[in-house]
């Protein structure tokens, strides 16, 4: 039962997707189907739209998530009320979504939810304050495409990211984008004084204004713009960006590389512990990778284990 | 006229409605939504509210805090009481919205009949806040759902099971519709109760006095708790002001720049909407008066983006606030300045002009900041001003009751204080007498 141990060490998980398809819902079922419901209590949600039951971009069936008896589970109102086991429920948000407000239930029997959380980080974050009084041990975020704010540091404690052949259909390149996002993700935190100088990606930047300071604090978005303002102005000697949290980097791989080549780094105030990397080796467009292959390149690429959960289906 | 109308009235009084710790967004929308009270009698039913809570603050925080705590759980649920009263049938999330609000109340001892909304909502006598369609509500309900349990791929089975959950819904909202106006009425209390717990802390908190009601207003140390705010967080002091209007009497308030005249004009019409809506005031002590209709004509940014030059802005504003004079009803009308922005010859007649318009008006109370010399009926203020040797750093902002009406020439004292080139004031001192004696 790979890494489910890992994960009830933590009182936050999420899991994230790299793209669309990539297996974060499996993913989740993997999880859920493997908790030790008996000691814990668990709470499973998911961030903005992404309970809908076809994948609004490709078309493609998107399972739902399978709750067990005894699980919380928070949803949309209107999803609520079109799908669930019966449940018992424990609160109304008075926070408006699209989709109505959130409506948070205990699962009185198994049954499969469509899960369509809080809209955004910070409401994601008073919801998991309000879960206070349900003595619920651990939440697990399923995290929605381009919301990687879900997998910020600030919102869950950990993570698990899946990836797969929806992501890129050569595993040289699916091994490469994946690897620089796990690179990002294990960023080292910054334990230096604080930096006198304060950018925004809207500051302008020249050698000048660089020129002495060893580290500089990047306020919000690391964007292209603002890495190669940096790099242009970028000296002799090392300097060292820092950001909020992983989740703030915007910036394309190459100008990355480029950025440490000439003696630079990029560190973070908050960490995020990544707990696993899943792979799901099918795209929507019927390309099919070879799992093994995938799983053992991308391991040696970023010294973690891979898992293929739903080839393996790894013993409960 | 509704809170939500001058909660962004130039007089500033955002911020308390901002540093008001309401517990419920409900609680928020029905302070918005509430009426300016213009009966005396019902104020001071507000008040006698607001002063049991202020004591209860005083003597036991701890059961306030508790209060406050559990009335976050507030939700507005009107929509589903509406729909409760016109026989609609309620859903489980409806239901639980009820059970909930029904605990809510009870807990907190408000409320009629809300043992008796629990007991439907609560078959097995479980007294907790969650809800789902008990098996104990129908022995079918129970038989339909083992049997679907076991055999999950029976549509027929899955068919019988929906009907009795629907019969067994509109049960249960046969059942509760007629307690949805005590429902309703509850619901109200509650968002009561939450605005009237803040305010009390807030009272509290700022140094806020309940005023009594009178004839006219007498209002000592009065404060800009906005003002006092930003002051207090460049490490300076609000200095309180005292004043005095009423009825019939025009009120001008004269006295140097930078003298604090608008600041006294904003607190003054901030008092009076915050007593019309039931908050204590920043003052030491108030005697106040309702008015039917309360005017302040100053110059804001509002100008600007209707295109209006900012003359052309006041006076039509001073032009609404005189029909609302002829039209009857107490009114006061706050003025800032009138006619500053043209020349002086014209601006004194206009001021002029306006204070005898309006002189025999035994509906309204007018204050007036001016910096012109206009002699009239009424009463006249001034600040104390500078205080001489402090290099222009020290102003009393206290007003004073004046006899003489003539503004005091003090521009010039303040501008020699502020060191300002010596030849261009001593020129203007020149011209000046030259003009005047």
């Amino acid at each position: 039962m790979p890494f489910v141990g890992e994960i009830l060490k933590h009182r936050s998980v999420s899991i994230v997707g790299l793209s669309k398809n990539a297996g974060k819902t499996e993913c989740l079922n993997y999880i859920i189907k493997r908790l030790p419901l008996d000691y814990f209590t668990v709470a499973v949600t998911s961030i903005g739209i992404d309970g809908e039951t076809t994948d609004q971009v490709t078309g493609t069936a998107k399972p739902e998530i399978t709750v067990r008896e005894g699980m919380f589970f928070a949803t949309s109102e209107k999803h609520f009320r079109q799908k669930r086991p019966l449940s018992e429920l424990y609160d109304v948000g008075d926070e408006d979504t699209a989709l109505g407000r959130v409506v948070t239930a205990k699962a009185l029997q198994e049954g499969k939810v469509l899960l369509s959380g809080p809209s955004g980080a910070e409401a994601l974050k008073r919801w998991m304050r309000s879960l206070k009084d349900f003595g619920i041990d651990l939440v697990l975020v399923d995290g929605a495409l381009s919301r990687l704010s879900t997998a910020s540091p600030a919102v869950s404690e950990a993570m698990v990211l899946s990836t797969g052949a929806a992501v890129s259909a050569n595993i040289r390149d699916l091994v490469s984008k994946t690897a620089y996002v796990v690179e990002l993700i294990r960023l080292p935190l910054y334990t230096g004084p604080d930096p006198e100088l304060r950018v925004s990606s809207f500051s302008s930047l020249d050698a000048a204004a660089l020129k002495g300071n060893r580290a500089i604090e990047v306020e919000g978005a690391l964007t292209d713009r603002l890495l190669q303002l940096v790099k242009n102005g970028l000296g002799e000697g090392e300097i060292d960006l820092v950001v909020g949290d992983f989740t703030k980097v915007f910036c394309s791989q190459e100008l990355y590389r480029a950025f440490i080549r000439r003696g630079g780094r990029i560190s973070v105030r908050m960490k995020s512990q990544l707990l696993a990397v899943c792979v799901n080796p099918v795209a929507p467009n019927g390309i099919v990778l070879d799992s093994d292959i995938l799983c053992r390149e991308l391991s040696q690429k970023i010294g973690l284990p891979v898992y293929d959960i739903v080839k393996n289906d790894y013993e409960i | 006229m509704k809170f939500r109308e001058i909660v962004d009235s130039p007089c500033g009084i955002r911020y308390l409605f901002d540093e008001l710790e309401l517990q419920s967004g409900y609680a928020r929308k029905v302070l918005l939504d509430r009426e300016m009270m213009t009966d005396a009698s019902r104020i001071e039913a507000a008040y006698a509210t607001l002063r049991q809570y202020y004591d209860l603050v005083v003597t036991d925080r701890r059961r306030v805090e508790d209060m406050r705590f559990r009335l976050q759980g507030l939700r507005d649920i009107s929509g589903t009481l509406t729909g409760l009263a016109d026989g609609a049938m309620l859903d489980e999330i409806e239901f639980f919205e009820i059970k909930h609000l029904a605990m809510l109340a009870e807990s907190l001892q408000m409320g009629a009949d809300m043992d008796k909304v629990i007991a439907i909502l609560d078959p097995d006598g479980l007294k907790i806040g969650t809800f789902y369609l008990y098996d104990s509500y129908s022995v079918e309900l129970r038989r339909l759902r083992d049997a679907v349990e076991s055999d999950p791929e029976d549509a027929q089975l899955q068919e019988d099971l929906a009907n009795e959950e629907d019969r067994l819904k509109k049960m249960l909202s046969d059942k509760l519709r007629p307690y949805a106006p005590t429902l309703r009425q509850t619901l109200q209390a509650l968002a009561e109760l939450d605005i009237s717990l803040a305010q009390a802390v807030q009272m509290h908190a700022e140094g806020l006095v309940i005023p009594s009601l009178g004839t006219g207003a007498v209002i000592t140390g009065m404060f800009h708790p906005g003002v006092r705010a930003a002051l207090k967080a460049k490490g300076r002091e609000f200095q309180q002001v005292d004043f005095a209007f009423r009825l019939g009497v025009p009120a001008t308030v004269i006295g140097a720049n930078m003298g604090g005249k608008t600041v006294a004009l904003k607190t003054l019409c901030m008092l009076q909407y915050l007593c019309q809506f039931g908050f204590a005031l920043p003052a030491e002590a108030a005697v106040m008066t309702p008015f039917d209709d309360i005017r302040f004509c100053i110059g804001d940014e509002q100008d600007e983006k209707t295109g209006l030059s900012s003359f052309a802005a006041e006076m039509q504003r001073i032009d609404k606030a005189l029909e609302a004079v002829e039209r009857g009803g107490r009114v006061l009308l706050l003025v800032d300045e009138p006619a500053r922005t043209t020349n002086p010859v014209e601006g004194t007649a206009l001021v002029a002009a306006l204070l005898e318009r309006l002189a025999d008006k035994a509906n309204l109370a007018l204050v007036m900041t001016t910096h012109y010399t206009v002699e009239h009926a009424g009463e006249c203020w001034r600040v104390r001003g500078l205080l001489p040797g402090t290099k222009g750093r020290k102003m009393d902002y206290r007003l004073v009751r004046t006899a003489s009406h003539e503004v005091p020439h003090e521009a010039l004292n303040i501008a020699r204080e502020l060191g300002i080139d010596a030849q261009w004031i001593e020129l203007a001192d020149t011209i000046m007498k030259k003009r005047y004696e």
